[in-house]
């Protein structure tokens, strides 16, 4: 399998295969959400999605027909600490494409009138998420988890911010997600590296000047204490439960180890969690837990969703786990098993070259150890128990811990409350508060 | 190495008539069958090219069994799916979500081991592992590092003759359908209305009620009726193996034969097939769901996946409904801002089933309004040609997602057993393609007449419940907790 050939400026990644005659395309910078100003939270997302609009000032219309006839597609996706632009396209029309893509980090048109009406489409949007629980417990759960922190705004933003953006934001925020030192390059599939080189070069020079700006937020703390937020939401049969608190950092000396303690006891179908939610009791279809990663430390959640009658004895049995997990911490046994599982299925994160290129694109734009993924069975066969135990013991919090529940509240929060032993707070928030 | 049987015709020519059939087996395969099991000894059926670079050669077992096997060499993997032919359709009126049920009970305990025991050791070997289930199929998919393919063949072999059914996991997967139900479904609006839709168009046809189960029929599956489901359907002259990534035939097919050849074929029942009869007149439903906007659900009676006609109104539906430059896009969520979302597909299945077009309203605005403008747009689809450009547009969108689609071995397994289940034709997708690039704007217009007829459609008019008056008081209720 051939790995993917990088120029030394860390700025262009190619991987060329002729398997299909596909290229999959990725231009990221760091340049993101997290350098919104306070009380203009959604600008980076809403200026990304115009970008893509407008591009050359064409009008969307005409852009989106432009995309769809030449066998292609393009994202903007823009999280706290990246925006990615992301495209595939067939391969006899990858010249045109890379026209098109060029003028959409360029030359975007940005007119006044696509930004309003962005701006009533993105306020719709905000209300048609409101249907979805899942979304709702997230959004719920990073904002209290991360409290005062970057981390705990909204991407899409709000009503009350989106209304503060003038064009004058977006076209500022538009000159610092092209910035030309901020750009990172990717390309995978039926292109040559030189070719790639090119294209990479034409965007940049054609792209506005700057910097990659530095992140300047302090690693999250969270307040203290088992803190129950409660989002009422009329007739749920089932319930949305997240519980989690401060999670790992990818420079962490115990970040492996954690996160093979992690896969033990919530990361696969037979872990511990699912096993114990599902398996045994039928209690939820899904039972996972999860340590993202990002250039700040993130969060930890256990993720399940029960019926509401099971809801509370479900929360009780998570908190029994988790607590076993800390302080009984996994058996050499569990260790064993989970480096096999971990070492194999690696496979299949790597299986193609769009894969192995994202992961070399995530390792420059999320700041991760030199030959984070590259040595990653390395470190998964070296980790030790005593590693992974540690590692529990130390970043799991059985005291400070957050428990979000969307449901039904006068018939769950009586219940609930009781099955949390030492729970400091509750707070019933109603579904379609804006956050 | 070579792979066996490959026949000198194949991959030069392309489309329907590039197979070979009926070849001589090679001296391995016959050796092979010379020391089979019972039911083991394999046949070469056909060899069949693949897209521009890849080739399918289809095996079958004296039991019945097919094995579809496309070399992919390109990583070291290999997508191991099994398709059942068996799906939603086969159940009984009261025994709703059976073939569902199964997506979960194969997961469970087998002769010999313990329960779990299957997952464990799959996940052990690093492998991908899921299933799923619709109206006429059931499949189950592993992808394994290649050194791992033994075990899975092992695996698969024996959860399709020695499944244990006990009460106790039939009434705990039970439980876990009934969550996923009320996932999906229950509290889910799109879920929920996608299925009362269904449930109004077809009165007849075994297509009206949902995969997933009503809910009464879940929870009183007994393991009896499991028992009877699974010597019925699960065996292997009603399944297909596809097998894609770094394996030759002559690795696969002696594991293969060992382990399935021992199990023999079912005798499987007469379907007994309800068609349909024609909708001869508009039906409406309005529902009250909670959600904070109008939705509006229309079905309009379409063609079997299998009929010619099916992807010329494929291609019609692209045009009108497939990305932001559609027409119902521009026209409901740009122009007018009168929807946050539009969308429709053509049901890829057996039996002629439903084109469903889904629309979320905005704040303020009506389902009635939206479909105003929706007939209007198939009106005109009816009546104006449709332009040389919007069809290239369409044309592209299907060519990127069909190629997509193809990146990874699983990827081409689920499009191979997907095509081969339904239609008994693996490679259809590149055929598909073939034939959407001759459909001009005289084959659109005639589907459009044909298939956007009023009378031929369902409505499901949804509006919002009123939040209950208890929960505005729910924001002022932070503090202490009360336990």
């Amino acid at each position: 399998m051939s790995q993917p050939a990088t120029v030394s400026n860390r700025r262009l990644l190619v991987e060329t295969s002729h398997a299909l005659p596909l290229i999959s395309i990725g231009i990221g910078t760091r340049n993101s959400a997290l350098h919104d100003a306070e009380g203009l939270e959604g600008l980076s997302r809403l200026t990304a999605r115009l970008m893509r609009r407008t591009g050359g000032g064409r009008d969307p219309q005409a852009i989106d027909t432009e995309i769809d006839s030449l066998g292609a597609s393009i994202s903007a996706d823009v999280s706290h600490s990246v925006t990615l632009f992301q495209g595939t396209v067939i391969r006899r029309s990858l010249d045109a494409f890379m026209q098109l893509v060029t003028d959409i980090l360029a030359r975007p048109g940005l007119a006044e009138s696509e930004l309003s009406r962005l701006v009533r489409e993105t306020s719709a949007e905000l209300v048609e998420t409101l249907d979805d629980d899942r979304s709702l417990a997230r959004r719920w759960f990073r904002k209290r988890l991360f409290g005062e922190h970057t981390y705990s705004r909204s991407l899409n933003g709000t009503s009350a911010t989106l209304s503060n953006i003038r064009l004058e934001h977006v076209v500022a925020c538009a000159r610092r997600l092209a910035a030309q030192d901020g750009l990172v390059f990717a390309f995978s599939g039926d292109i040559d590296a030189e070719t790639a080189d090119r294209y990479a070069q034409e965007l940049t020079a054609a792209a506005p000047p700057g910097p990659e700006l530095t992140d300047n937020v302090p690693d999250p703390v969270v307040p203290p204490g088992r803190r129950l937020i409660l989002v009422d939401k009329p007739e749920r049969t089932q319930t949305q439960i997240l519980i989690g608190g401060l999670g790992t950092h990818p420079a962490d000396p115990d970040h492996t180890a954690l996160s093979v303690g992690n896969t033990i006891f919530g990361g696969t179908f037979t872990a511990r969690l699912t096993q114990e939610v599902r398996s045994k009791r039928g209690w939820s279809y899904g039972a996972y837990s999860s340590f993202p990663i990002d250039r700040r430390r993130q969060g930890f959640n256990l993720w399940t969703f029960p019926k509401a009658e099971d809801a509370a004895p479900c929360i009780a049995l998570e908190l029994e786990l988790l607590h076993a997990l800390r302080d009984g911490g996994v058996t050499k046994k569990e260790l064993g098993w989970v480096k096999r599982y971990l070492t194999r299925s690696h496979a299949f994160a790597i299986d193609t070259p769009s894969k192995r290129i994202g992961l070399a694109l995530d390792e420059l734009l999320y700041d991760l150890p030199a030959r984070y993924h590259q040595d990653y069975l390395a470190r998964i066969a070296s980790v030790t128990l005593e590693e992974v135990n540690a590692a529990l013991q130390s970043r799991i919090s059985d005291e400070d811990l957050l428990i979000v529940v969307v449901g039904t509240a006068s018939e769950l929060r009586d219940k609930i409350e009781a099955v949390i032993p030492n729970l400091t707070s509750t707070e019933v928030v109603r579904f379609d508060t804006e956050v | 190495m070579q792979a066996p049987n490959e026949s000198p015709k194949a991959g030069k020519s392309s489309g329907r008539g590039a197979r070979s059939k009926g070849e001589q087996s090679p001296p391995w395969l016959s050796k092979l069958n010379a020391s089979a099991p019972e039911f083991g000894t394999i046949t070469h059926v056909e060899t069949l090219p693949f897209g521009p670079s890849l080739k399918l050669d289809r095996y079958r077992l004296q039991n019945g069994l097919e094995v579809l096997l496309c070399e992919d060499h390109s990583a070291p993997v290999v997508a191991y799916h099994t398709w059942y032919r068996v799906g939603s359709r086969h159940e009984q009126e009261g025994k709703t979500g059976l073939a569902h049920l199964f997506e979960h009970l194969m997961f469970n305990e087998v002769e010999g081991r313990a329960a779990g025991e299957f997952d464990r050791l799959l996940e052990e070997a690093g492998s991908e592992v899921n299933a799923s289930t619709w109206l006429d199929w059931t499949q189950y998919n592993a992808a394994v590092p290649k050194d791992q393919l033994g075990l899975v063949i092992g695996l698969e072999a024996e959860r399709m003759s020695k499944l244990v059914l006990r009460d106790p996991q039939v009434t705990s997967e039970k439980e876990v359908v009934a969550n996923e139900r009320r996932f999906r479904v229950d509290d889910d609006v799109e879920g929920a209305v996608s299925e009362l839709l269904w449930a109004t168009v077809f009165q007849t046809h075994a297509y009206k009620w949902p995969t997933i189960g009503w809910m009464p029929d879940i929870q009183g599956f007994t393991t009896e009726d499991c028992e009877a489901f699974y010597r019925t359907f699960y065996a292997p002259n009603n399944a297909t193996l596809v097998v894609v990534g770094d394996v030759t035939a002559a690795q696969l097919l002696p594991r293969v034969s060992k382990a399935y050849g021992v199990i023999a074929p079912s005798q499987l029942p007469l379907e007994d097939v309800k068609p349909e009869p024609p909708q001869a007149e508009e039906r409406r439903i309005e529902v009250k769901k909670s959600t904070s906007t109008e939705k509006l659900l229309v079905g309009y009676r379409s063609p079997a996946l299998g009929d010619w006609d099916h992807p010329i109104l494929s291609l019609l539906v692209e045009v009108l409904f497939g990305g932001r430059a559609s027409r119902l896009h521009q026209r409901l969520v740009r122009e007018l801002e009168m929807a946050t979302e539009v969308r429709a597909f053509v049901g890829p299945f057996k039996d002629p089933s439903l084109t469903e077009i889904f629309v979320s309203l905005r704040e303020g605005k009506t389902a009635e309004e939206a479909l105003v403008v929706l007939e209007q747009e198939l009106l005109r689809a009816q009546n104006e040609p449709i332009s040389d450009s919007e069809i290239e547009r369409a044309r592209a969108r299907f060519e990127l997602g069909l190629l997509s689609g193809l990146d990874t071995v699983d990827g081409k397994a689920s499009t191979l057993g997907f095509y081969d289940t339904v239609l008994a034709r693996p490679a259809t997708a590149f055929e598909r393609m073939e034939s959407i690039h001759r459909i001009g704007a005289s084959e659109l217009r005639r589907a459009a007449r044909t298939y956007f007829q009023p009378t031929a459609r369902s409505i499901v008019f949804v509006r919002p419940q009123e939040v209950r008056a208890e929960a505005a008081e729910a924001e002022a209720a932070a503090g202490e907790p009360n336990a």
